[in-house]
């Protein structure tokens, strides 16, 4: 067998080892084995920090300090639900956190009445919305309150049910809804302010 | 239903989630109101778009070697 194969079989071998015996593997102390879980899973979790930052600074920071605790914590990892799920929610968790602990974020809900939605519905202005591409929806979530977008991320990106992000966020099924709600209403009145400008 | 009933109502609607008499009501006021179906369709859109922020295609990345090495001095 050639080197290049050699390589391409251990390769392969690698691939098919599972995230559990990984995690496995790490908490009896196996570093090779977290640095497998790490670059398995460092894009996942580097996006999401970003959608829900949106700053790759505080992404990067919050990628490394996830990892950080994810090698203290995987002994507690069971198998009991997927690792990605896992991660994810710890992920989430943890950008959760940074909002709370953060000065300019201290509040992990948009009050009420905080930033009045704006809905325009005038008969002058029918036109259906322009076409929402990536950068435009971006550049609007970055613009919405934290609390609107801690939600909106949450249940429109990736896909939380209610339940769980009034778990997440500390509030009622309803306040998440509500919120949600707004955020799009928001989102909208932002994405029409910008196509307007441009 | 008017406009200000039923504009709080559309992202449940979407959802599916009102009962049915209240769902009947939103729908007829969305079929005889130009500017609040404008509103729901926009809604719709914005939830169709999101959807397609956790592809990563167009992520630019940091470099993942120099994360784990930071990480490993921690």
């Amino acid at each position: 067998m050639s080197a290049a194969e050699t390589n391409e079989a251990a390769t392969e071998t690698k691939s098919k080892v599972s995230d559990f015996e990984l995690a496995q593997g790490s908490a009896a102390g196996d570093r090779e084995a977290f640095e497998q879980l790490y670059h398995r899973h460092f894009r996942r979790v580097y996006a999401l920090c970003l959608r829900m930052t949106t700053n790759p600074s505080t992404a990067e920071d919050l990628t490394q300090e996830v990892f950080i605790h994810l090698f203290n914590k995987i002994g507690s990892f069971r198998g009991d639900s997927a690792f990605t799920t896992w991660l994810h929610r710890m992920t989430v968790n943890h950008v959760l956190m940074y909002f709370r602990k953060s000065s300019t974020r201290s509040e992990l809900l948009t009050k009420e009445g905080e930033t009045p939605v704006q809905i325009v519905r005038g008969t002058e202005n029918q036109d259906k919305m322009p076409i929402v591409d990536r950068i435009a929806l971006e550049k609007a979530i970055s613009e919405l309150p934290p609390g609107y977008r801690s939600v909106f991320i949450l249940h429109d990106v990736e896909g939380y049910e209610h339940e769980e992000i009034g778990r997440m966020l500390g509030c009622s099924t309803g306040t998440s809804k509500s919120q949600l709600h707004k955020a799009r209403l928001k989102l909208r009145d932002l994405i029409r302010r910008q196509a307007a400008q441009n | 239903m008017d406009c200000e009933e039923s504009l709080p109502l559309l992202s449940e609607y979407h959802a599916g989630a009102l009962d049915e008499s209240t769902r009947e009501g939103v729908r007829e006021h969305l079929g005889c109101c130009p500017p609040c179906d404008g509103v729901y369709r926009d809604v719709e859109t914005i939830i169709v778009s999101a959807s397609s922020l956790r592809e990563e295609e167009s992520i630019s990345f940091p470099d993942e070697t120099a994360v784990w090495q930071r990480i490993q001095f921690s």
